[in-house]
């Protein structure tokens, strides 16, 4: 069963950056700004422990700040780098002027 | 694009005769019998090596970059010009060479009178006193039957090393 | 041995040099310290890192090192050994990498600008209540810097700049380097092989063995023209030396880069000429393609007209890797960069028709010095001891004559002065 939560206000996320939300019940979660859209994953590197919003944004790609594991952010899809398992995408939008994602 | 379809066996012989025959004018340093071998539109073509990452996406060689032959007909008589040379003074006393060709294997190509031929080359060459090396390169060729008799329209080599266990490359691969 | 080495001042002022410096472990162990762990050493051309984590691994002496191009734009070199267990850290020898380089033994993982980032079990060393993560990258090569796209790395941290440490030469290296508005690049790849020879032999060649030329290649010269090498003597020509950095030249515009037998390469260059005078002087312009070779100190030689560019790494007293690339401008036509690229592997690379002959020449000038009392008698530099002059125009110590010696003195007794210091503030001007 999904639920939609609630993470911050929009715009608290600048274009190219990314911010981890811990969120009860579930794995911590990434949102990036790329050019103004949103895109949601897990935080959490497929490959170890590392948390994907410490990474350099770079283009639609995020590259790991441990062991340099590069994500497709849109598509979760693990590019160059140690491991090909992907990550988690979410579905975020912005909801009277807050960004939410849809968690399953 | 190339054909797995066996080829007659007839013609793989012919194939594997012409590059024991080519060695062996090498290994005899008789390189106007070798050079009529080749047509006159031949590319020849041993890159530099680099080692990149498998990743990387220029990969080991390419073409555009450093080679250690990247030569037209009219190239390859140059060099074969300095090799006869009486003031070559590196090739005398002679290198004894050895081209020694395995691994052969033969497709149909595109064209109808071209085949490609592929087979490794190990060249031992002996100056004098223990001084030698032994090279290894794997060898993409594409023949081309020109009135009748085989001759070598297009050679890659590629060698084993980044770095050439060498002084001087004396030889053709 | 430091008699060896002292006694190298006053043989090369008197025009001798002894063979043991060829051959020596010791003078070699030696060398490793006070030459190579001291100056300014060839590590790579700005072209080669084009962008951000753009890499290539190279060696300054015996130390391997990364060169590396930083998020931050800034070009970087690391000690190419990991902190932890020493294991080499980047075992490929150019590329990119998109966020840092990690060690194949632990996974310790160091980002473009050399900071650990962690590694396998980080949490292992974030509960260690003494360890620092920040004191645990990359160690960076002591000093950095570039001279008009070429990348120069010294592990001496009390070794002057690159401006003092190249001084006058500069003038020099700007016919090269800055001929043009739009700069240098190296064209792709790189060829290397190894010659079993000591490091000096083919540096001092190009600093200043005009003399060989007419005769090792002869051969080459005839494959290429269908005639021999013209003979220099008596032709207005210069060795000119700056703290053993050595320039010998011509002043016949296009005598190295005729060698291609190309005449479309020939008309370039003299098309440029006027240009040239214009940015540099008549004399500069003249030495464009000329009949000339080129060290910097230690290791750095380069062919203008061939546009051949190396570096001699020592891998032992008697062992060398030639690492060799083609230095063009970046705006030449495409057609003249071609005749450049498979031109100068033509003539100076392992396969080309001038280079096949060095080598042995060179393996056998060094190991001839395994011969105990081969190796006692003292070798002759004694070519144009009288040839120094005042010219108005042309920097540093110049000579008459390219056919000289002058410039190989200048190396050695270079090279002894910094073999001779224990510190740089001991080191003389040259």
């Amino acid at each position: 069963m999904s639920r939609a939560v609630s993470l911050c206000a929009a715009g608290e996320i600048p274009v190219g950056g990314a911010r981890r939300f811990v969120v009860e019940g579930h794995e911590p979660v990434a949102i990036f700004n790329l050019g103004g859209t949103l895109y949601a994953t897990a935080d959490k590197c497929s490959h170890q422990r590392a948390s994907l919003s410490e990474g350099e944004v770079d283009g639609d790609e995020v590259i790991c700040p441990l062991h340099f594991q590069v994500f497709h952010i849109p598509t979760g899809e693990a590019r160059e780098g140690i491991t090909r398992a992907p990550i988690a995408t979410y579905a975020v939008c912005v909801d009277h002027g807050q960004i939410v994602v849809e968690l399953p | 694009m190339t054909s797995t379809a066996m080829i007659h066996v007839e013609i793989r012989h012919e194939v594997e005769q012409f590059l024991y025959r080519e060695a062996r004018l090498l290994d005899a340093e008789d390189y106007q019998s070798w050079l009529a071998l080749l047509t006159d539109d031949v590319h020849y073509w041993v890159p530099g090596v680099q080692n990149r990452a498998r990743k990387d996406p220029l990969g080991s060689h390419a073409p555009g970059y450093m080679a250690y032959f990247d030569d037209s007909k009219f190239d390859l008589t140059r060099r074969i010009k300095r090799f006869t040379a009486d003031t070559a003074w590196s090739e005398n006393p002679p290198t004894k060479q050895f081209h020694s060709i395995t691994n052969v294997e033969i497709y149909a190509a595109q064209s109808r009178d071209e085949l490609t031929a592929h087979s490794l080359t190990t060249v031992y060459r002996g100056r004098y006193e223990g001084s030698g090396d032994i090279l290894y390169g794997r060898r993409e060729d594409t023949l081309r039957r020109v009135d009748g008799e085989l001759r070598l329209a297009q050679r890659t080599v590629v060698i084993s090393h980044n770095t050439l266990q060498s002084k001087n490359l004396n030889t053709f691969l | 041995m430091s008699d060896t080495i002292t006694s190298v001042l006053s043989d090369a002022a008197e025009g001798v040099i002894d063979r043991r410096i060829f051959w020596d472990r010791e003078i070699y162990e030696l060398e490793l310290e006070r030459i190579f762990a001291r100056t300014w050493i060839f590590l790579a051309h700005e072209s080669q890192l084009p962008v951000s984590g753009s890499f290539v691994t190279t060696n300054i002496g015996s130390d391997n090192v990364i060169v590396v191009r930083g998020r931050d734009d800034v070009i970087r070199a690391f000690l190419n050994s990991c902190p932890h267990r020493g294991n080499r850290i980047c075992h490929a020898e150019t590329g990119r990498t998109r966020g840092g380089f990690v060690c194949n033994y632990h996974g310790w993982s160091f980002g473009l600008d050399g900071q650990l980032q962690g590694m396998h079990e980080t949490d292992a060393y974030k509960a260690e209540p003494s360890f620092d993560f920040g004191e645990h990258g990359l160690v960076p090569v002591a000093q950095l810097d570039t001279y008009k796209g070429l990348v120069f790395g010294c592990l001496d941290p009390d070794a002057p700049g690159l401006g003092d440490y190249l001084g006058d030469f500069c003038w020099y290296l700007d016919v090269l380097l800055d001929n043009q508005d739009c700069g240098t690049e190296f064209i792709g790849g790189c060829i290397r092989s190894v010659i079993d020879c000591n490091w000096k032999i083919p540096a001092e060649n190009f600093a200043g063995d005009a003399l060989h030329a007419g005769w090792t290649h002869d051969s080459g010269a005839r494959a290429m023209l269908d005639a021999p090498v013209p003979e220099w003597w008596g032709k207005e020509s210069y060795q000119v030396n700056v703290n053993g950095h050595c320039w010998e030249f011509n002043l016949d515009l296009v005598g190295n880069a005729s060698t291609f037998g190309d005449k479309r390469l020939n008309r370039w260059i003299r098309s440029r000429e006027a240009e040239v005078e214009a940015r540099l002087g008549r004399i500069r312009s003249r030495m464009l393609g000329a009949f000339s070779s080129v060290t910097v100190f230690p290791n750095m030689s380069f062919l203008p007209g061939q546009q051949s560019f190396r570096v001699w790494q020592p891998l032992g007293p008697n062992r060398v890797e030639l690492k060799t690339w083609v230095l063009v401008n970046r705006a030449l036509p495409d057609e003249i960069k071609e005749v450049y690229r498979k031109g100068a592997m033509m003539t100076f690379s392992p396969s080309g028709v001038f280079e096949m002959d060095d080598g042995e020449n060179w393996e056998y000038s060094t190991r001839a010095n395994e011969g105990v009392v081969t190796r006692r008698q003292k070798l002759h530099y004694g070519l144009g001891r009288d040839s120094r002059l005042d010219h108005p125009e042309l920097p540093g110590n110049v000579y008459r004559n390219q056919v000289n010696d002058a410039n190989q003195r200048a190396f050695y007794q270079r090279w002894a002065h910094l073999m001779a210091a224990e510190t740089w503030a001991e080191v003389p001007k040259s």
